[in-house]
């Protein structure tokens, strides 16, 4: 049971460095391309920078970016797999574990609730002090659980909303009022190119759930219908990369639309990703 | 364009939106947590206490820590109020990231002050570090008031006379 205990927490902790510190191939090569056909050269020397920063990061595992976010887990579970004992247990270990190999920044705030609001109480030293968020959990076919470990900045938390919208019987007023926001926090982010996540659903807590699906499974070479529209719809306006010009705003997007509600409501939840998002990693398991 | 720190009023003059400078020399941090009470010693004269000088000084808004450097967003509540009373105190650049008010466009302007932008690739910028120490604010752990000597440290002119990127 020991065994079994580390090897989930050793292969988490192994998950959340490479979600921190690697860019995926998908993920390279959205860089690469934006990169070459990015007619501001301000611009383009960004874009350059950020590949040759993931190039650093990968070779030295370091983080990509000092801002080493909070982490946030989604666990697949297949309907004939069987969890151990302890598996939340050992992941806890595991991303505690991989804070303190990354290392990610010591953010973790100390005290009760009216000091934690304050931050009156100063931080912890220990980068392993940050506890992950609440854990979202999917079933899914087969006797696999997967595992992927997300790490999420602080930058696209002020930049981001969930907030219902009348859709008037229209997909496109619900897709025009998410360029729309796009816009909006594109303008504020500082860290272009942005990263759209949205996930749409019934509730406040689903469509947020939704958009951290979205970032766990989007694929900049495969962009669909809608996400391609919002991300051209967004660069539109210019922004480009840190805001210097140009047409690299958004580098992609990632939209989960779930289960709707009867009713002339939709709940959209955004989150205006930085430059590194999804700083994602996976990990299978197959418990015998 | 090369920038040697302390900077003087004739360099800042010369410098104008886009332009792209590589730092030699010291500049200090300061984010959220730090900012504020460095305006608080400004204003109460105290900033002496410190042993610091401000003036031709160079300010990067992020943390320190062992995960790196990287600009954090400027436009927060407690970093952009700071810009004013830091610019009047004799700071030259401010270092960061994202859009400025039109409020803060002007008391860079009225301070012969800028404001530069760098992307938040970390492991490259954390690369520019020769020596850091803590010159303020302990407490704080990694918001911490630092001074970094750095060299060739990469930064864009976003906001300089009144004229900005945004």
């Amino acid at each position: 049971m020991m065994d079994l205990f580390e090897e989930i927490a050793e292969r988490t902790a192994k998950t959340l460095v490479t979600a921190s510190t690697t860019f995926r191939p998908d993920q390279m090569e959205a860089y690469r391309r934006a990169a070459a056909s990015e007619k501001n050269p301000n611009s383009k020397w960004v874009l350059e920078s950020i590949l040759e920063n993931a190039e650093a990061a990968e070779r030295t595992k370091f983080p990509l970016c000092d801002d080493t976010g909070i982490p946030h887990v989604l666990v697949e579970i297949g309907d004939e797999a069987v969890l151990p004992a302890g598996f939340l247990k050992a992941v806890e270990e595991g991303v505690a574990r991989g804070l303190r190999e990354l290392p990610g920044r010591p953010m973790a705030v100390k005290g009760n609730d009216l000091e934690r609001l304050s931050q009156s109480a100063g931080l912890y030293e220990d980068s392993g002090a940050l506890l992950m968020a609440p854990v979202q959990v999917r079933r899914t076919v087969g006797d696999e659980v997967v595992l992927t470990v997300l790490m999420y900045g602080g930058g696209p938390e002020i930049r981001g909303k969930t907030l219902r919208v009348f859709h008037k019987h229209s997909a496109d007023v619900v897709i025009e009022e998410m360029i729309a926001w796009g816009k909006e926090a594109a303008k504020l982010l500082g860290c272009q190119p942005c990263i759209l996540a949205f996930g749409i659903g019934r509730s406040n807590l689903e469509a947020a759930s939704l958009g951290l699906e979205a970032m766990a499974k989007g694929d900049f070479s495969r962009q669909s219908e809608i996400e391609q529209r919002i991300t051209d719809g967004v660069n539109e306006t210019g922004i480009g990369a840190l805001g210097l010009g140009g047409n690299t705003t958004v580098l992609g997007t990632f939209v989960k639309v779930g289960p709707q509600r009867a009713s002339g409501v939709r709940v959209v939840s955004l989150r205006t990703g930085c430059c590194f998002d999804p700083r994602r990693a996976t990990t299978t398991f197959k418990f015998q | 364009m090369l920038i040697r720190t302390p900077i003087d009023e004739a360099t800042i003059s010369e410098l104008k939106i886009y332009d792209k400078l590589e730092i030699s020399g010291t500049i200090f941090t300061g984010r959220d947590a730090a900012l504020p009470r460095l305006v608080k010693l400004i204003e109460s004269g105290r900033l002496e206490e410190l042993g610091i000088d401000l003036r031709g000084s160079i300010i990067f808004h992020t943390a320190v820590s062992p995960a790196g450097i990287g600009p954090t967003s400027s436009n927060k509540h407690d970093i952009e109020t700071s810009i004013p009373a830091l610019s009047k105190a004799g700071v030259k650049i401010h270092v960061g990231k994202g859009s400025l008010s039109a409020a803060t466009v002007e008391a860079l302007k009225a301070n012969n002050s800028i404001f530069a932008v760098n992307p938040p690739v970390t492991a490259l910028l954390t690369s520019t570090i020769r020596e850091k120490r803590v010159v303020a604010f302990p407490e704080e752990g990694m918001e911490a008031m630092h001074l970094l000597q750095v060299e060739n440290f990469p930064a864009i002119v976003a906001i300089a006379h009144g004229e900005s990127i945004f």
